[in-house]
């Protein structure tokens, strides 16, 4: 068994951090365009699809530099957050929360998407006629039937969100303790001279966590479907 | 039907053949590969240039950080020279027998500034002592990641010198190579940076705040060397050019010291 570093141990939080922090970020913003997208027909709508998906088919790199365009101190929304709420994405933990956010946000639309697809608008329809408005609609029966959906996309997107590098090192750089997650740790550790030992241990790092929420994500979805059926 | 799919087969096999042996048949490459640190970007690319023009052998260049670079060659990269920042990375390559004996050369040199983006900039002096926290404000220091980057490690050792690297290291902002910090402080991300002289040279939208004094970290002087096993005439013939008198014009034209 490796010894970690205090520096590793502090890579393994902050990217547990930063993992979690992008998922609450993206998930009501996934909701809600994986609903429109699934039920609704409107003006647009392929290309609103399209850019959603936009961020799996560009290099990170690229998604990082639009962010610091973007968001970044002297960027239009970058400078009215920072003058509003004094709240700074470059070089900071929410920043990297952001970018993975992005990154990761087409995943979980998919996954949400395809589960509020196969729902029966039968039963939609019904609780219409049963008098439910629609808030009342999608919140009782929409959303937990979408709840499969949901937990398969946060498992993906928390995971996906471990590992990504690129946007994070473009847009937030390599800072110990608010912006160096694991991957970033590693590759610190890879330039390093003498690094080799640091790296192993980071990547043991790196494979044990995926494992284990690879595991997780497996009794998650047994749960999930002993409890609704089929 | 079989016949068809007799016919598919062999069409693909024959589109596979002619790839590998495509590759198989490509000639021995003639062109000259150059590791060089970012900080040499544009030098380096203009001395390739005219390399080219006067001799047709022509050059591919990739700049990095000397640390991902040495890095690279240490791994097997096919590079034929590299060119570093520092001594550091050039002696742990040759620690490894990876450079070409007798081909280690020191031929330029540079300097290390304080710098801010353009239309924050007031020129500061620099004292033992000198107020960090007070420029910064809450902001970060920009520079190569002192861990690995030569930029970072002269960085570490000036601010050493003048007492203020324990307030420094919790606010830097570490970049991957020197270049990328000057970025940052060109976006305006960052309020100050420490990079090369000859850095600022190709950016407008910097301003330098102080030149830090020669004494208050090793001298920067960069290390040129052909890599072991891959010193070819021609390879030999670049690394020549570059030390030439013509070639040590180029470097002076973008800042760099000759001695």
């Amino acid at each position: 068994m490796p010894m970690f570093t205090p520096d590793e141990w502090q890579a393994l939080r902050l990217s547990l951090e930063v993992a979690a922090r992008s998922v609450l970020l993206s998930l009501p913003f996934a909701i809600a365009v994986a609903w429109l997208l699934a039920r609704r027909r409107f003006l647009g709508r392929t290309l609103l699809d399209a850019a959603i998906h936009l961020p799996l088919v560009l290099p990170p790199v690229v998604v990082g530099y639009f962010l610091l365009l973007i968001f970044g101190t002297r960027g239009a929304v970058g400078a009215w957050l920072n003058e509003q709420f004094g709240l700074r994405l470059v070089f900071t933990t929410a920043g990297a929360a952001l970018a993975t956010a992005v990154m990761s946000f087409p995943l979980v639309v998919r996954a949400i998407r395809l589960s509020i697809e196969n729902i029966d608008p039968g039963l939609e329809a019904a609780a219409r006629t049963l008098g439910a408005r629609a808030w009342d609609r999608f919140f009782s029966i929409t959303l937990p039937l979408t709840l499969p959906g949901i937990l398969a996309g946060v498992i993906v997107a928390f995971s996906a969100s471990l590992g990504e590098f690129g946007a994070v090192i473009t847009f937030v750089s390599n800072i110990p303790g608010e912006t160096r997650t694991l991957p970033l740790a590693l590759y610190t550790a890879i330039q390093t001279p003498d690094g080799d030992a640091a790296a192993v241990r980071i990547a043991a790092l790196s494979v044990s966590l995926g494992l284990a929420g690879l595991l997780l994500s497996e009794w998650l979805a047994r749960s999930v479907r002993r409890r609704f059926g089929s | 039907m079989r016949g068809t799919a007799v016919l598919i087969v062999s069409m693909l096999g024959s589109v596979v053949l002619a790839a590998i042996g495509q590759a198989a048949e490509a000639p021995p490459p003639a062109r000259i590969t150059v590791f060089a640190a970012a900080s040499l970007t544009d030098a380096v690319t203009e001395l390739a240039a005219s390399y080219e023009r006067d001799t047709g052998h022509a050059a591919r260049l990739s700049f990095a950080s000397s640390s991902t670079l040495a890095r690279q060659i240490e791994n097997g990269a096919a590079a034929d020279l590299f060119l570093s920042a520092d001594e550091e990375w050039m002696a742990y390559l040759d620690a490894r027998k990876l450079v070409a004996a007798g081909s280690w050369t020191r031929p330029v040199g540079n300097r290390l500034v304080l710098i801010a983006p353009a239309d924050r900039a007031a020129p500061i002096e620099l004292r033992r002592g000198f107020d960090l926290p007070a420029l910064l404000g809450d902001g970060r220091l920009s520079t190569g990641d002192p861990a690995h980057v030569p930029a970072g490690r002269y960085a570490r050792q000036a601010l050493e010198h003048f007492g203020v690297w324990a307030a420094a290291e919790p606010r830097l902002a570490r970049a991957e190579n020197v270049r990328a910090a000057l970025t940052l402080v060109e976006r305006g991300e960052a309020p100050l940076g420490i990079v090369y002289a000859t850095d600022v040279r190709a950016s407008k939208s910097v301003r330098v705040l102080a030149e830090f004094p020669p004494e208050s970290h090793e001298p920067i002087r960069y290390s040129f060397a052909a890599l072991a096993g891959r010193d070819r005439g021609e390879v030999r013939d670049f690394l020549a050019f570059l030390s030439s008198p013509a070639g040590l014009e180029v470097f002076r034209r973008y800042g760099f010291e000759t001695p």
